[in-house]
Formats: structure tokens, sequence, C-alpha cells
């Protein structure tokens, strides 16, 4: 008898696959959460290369941070979706 | 007390009259009443980002009712309004203090709606061993064209039972991280850091096989 193959969605497979180097856990995460948000709505260039990777890899980390950019720029009056968009990108680009 | 519906696109403030404390750490930790507007703020920061997120996340929730969802969204408020005064001291000003207490208002709730989301569900894990006989020949390494074929053969080949059991259940089947966190009477942080080494397997044998590019010298894998 053969295994028998998973079947994974693009979506799985990407996921899978991601490199998450640098390691930060999902505490450190909620520990910036707040300084990094801000950062990236108030700095077009503003990056931090730990948090950028593991809200790629952390689903339920990143849809946090999604809906603290949200509220944070409805709250300051300003468009959250360029912002958005970049956390869309390739994290390691 | 339901201020407003779950549905709105933020819970409009309650006009308390003056402004926020400068200090928000100093208004919330002297007794008094300045002690009381603070704290009254505060919970009105909690109730405004509990609403937000239950909102976003109410497709989760399909069938529950408005009164339910503010009901949801009211005690995620009240409960990390407790974890922001437990955390006060921490509070270390690299944000505004909104930003700061609207995280914990947001974790709280989301958490709570994952949870709730999969109340009746079962969570199988799955570790493929059941149905293993041998592990995956070279052949079958040449057959498997497709990255998609080569991530699974590498899920048989280089992850640990226990891996296998956990980044299935988290990245292929989709259990929300705090709902399996809470089946398996562990926390979001271990499990992300399983799923990190197990990442970290899969890729180093889909290097080995030829399924992903060999890092740059300049470029270590794991640089960004």
């Amino acid at each position: 008898m053969s295994k028998t193959p998973l079947h994974l969605s693009p979506q799985a497979v990407r996921g899978l696959t991601l490199d998450t180097e640098p390691y930060l856990s999902c505490d450190d995460c909620f520990d910036l959460a707040d300084a990094y948000v801000e950062a990236l709505l108030s700095d077009p260039d503003y990056d931090l290369p730990a948090m950028r990777i593991h809200l790629a890899g952390c689903a339920a980390c990143a849809d946090e941070a999604r809906s603290l950019i949200d509220l944070v720029a409805e709250q300051d009056g300003v468009d959250p979706t360029p912002t958005m968009r970049r956390l869309e990108d390739d994290p390691k680009s | 007390m339901n201020l407003v519906g779950a549905g709105d696109r933020v819970p409009p403030r309650v006009d308390l009259g003056g402004a926020d404390p400068q200090d928000w750490v100093e208004a919330l930790s002297i007794p008094g009443p300045g002690q009381d507007d603070a704290m009254t703020r505060l919970h009105q920061l909690m109730v405004r980002a509990s609403h937000h997120q239950v909102r976003r996340m109410r497709s989760m929730l399909a069938g529950v009712g408005s009164d339910r969802l503010d009901e949801i969204a009211n005690q995620a408020a009240d409960e990390a309004m407790m974890a922001v005064l437990t955390k006060l001291p921490t509070f270390e000003g690299r944000s505004r203090f909104t930003t700061w207490a609207y995280k914990f208002a947001i974790l709280q709730s989301a958490t709570e709606v994952r949870k709730l989301a999969w109340l009746n569900r079962e969570v199988e894990l799955n570790d493929r061993t059941q149905i293993v006989e041998r592990g995956p020949s070279p052949a079958s390494y040449v057959e498997a064209a497709d990255l998609a074929s080569a991530v699974s053969l590498a899920i048989d080949a280089a992850l640990t039972p226990h891996q296998r059991q956990i980044t299935i259940a988290l990245l292929v089947d989709g259990v929300p991280i705090d709902v399996l966190a809470q089946r398996l009477g562990t926390n979001r942080n271990a499990l992300y850091k399983t799923v990190h080494d197990a990442r970290t397997r899969l890729r180093a044998h889909l290097i080995d096989s030829g399924h992903l590019p060999t890092p740059h010298p300049d470029q270590p894998e794991g640089t960004p």
C-alpha cells in the first residue's frame, strides 16, 4: 500500500515552504505590534523584517495586526490601504 | 449595555467631555476622580476595539445574531480591560497608549471569535503514520514533478509525527492557532515554534531534492 498524497492547495504549499527566518515568537510579535503599526502608518519606507516575516507566517497575528492598522488609521483619518498592501507583499522582498 | 451594534463600522465614541489623560498610566494608577474618568475612557477604548474586531470576523460566526455579537464584543472588552490594567506597568511609551491598549482588545476578541467558531467542530490530528508502510522512494521524488507533490512527500519524510500533526492542522486543514492551542493545552508560541521548525526542515529537504532553489551563497537560508 502506498501512502495517499496530501492534497495541497497553492496557498498551503506557500505556507508550508515559507522561509520564516529570522524567528520571532507570537509573544514578541504582540509586544512589538503597536509601535510597528504606528511606524508603518507614518513612514512608507519603514521596515522591520522580523515582524514582516512573522506576520507572513502566522495568520492569527497577521489578522490582528491588520485590524490594528485599520483601527488606528480610522482614528487618525488616514488611508490604511497602502500599509495593508505592504503587508501582502513578498515577505522576503 | 450595548453601546452599538457589531455591524457598525466602528463604535462611535461616547463623548465624556474633556480630553483623554496626558499620562494614562498615572491617571489609571492614582485613586480619585481622575482615575474613575480614566477607567471609563479606557473601557470605551476597549469596547470600540472589540466591536471593531468582532465585526471584522463576523463571517466566522454565521447565524449568530447581532445581540450575541454585541455580547461577545462587550465581554471581550471587559477582559481586555483587565489585561491592560494588569500590564500597565509594562507600558513603555513606544507607541501611543491608545494603540497599545487597542491591541489587547483585538487579541481578546479575535481569540474569542475563533474559539466560538470552532466550538462544535472536531479537530483531527493527522500524522499520517497509520497509512504509511514505507517512506517515499527516490522514484517517487522523480514523479513529484510539481512542488505540491514534493511538499507532500517531504512532510512524510522530513517531519516528526508531532510536527506533521501540528503543521497539517494549522497550514493544511486551517485550524486557527488559538483553537488548536486550547484543544492541546498549549499556547500560540509553542505551536508557532513547531511550525517554524517544520518549515525549516521542509525547506532543507526540498532544497536537497531540487524542488526549491539553493540559497545564494551571499544570502544564506533565512536571510531576508
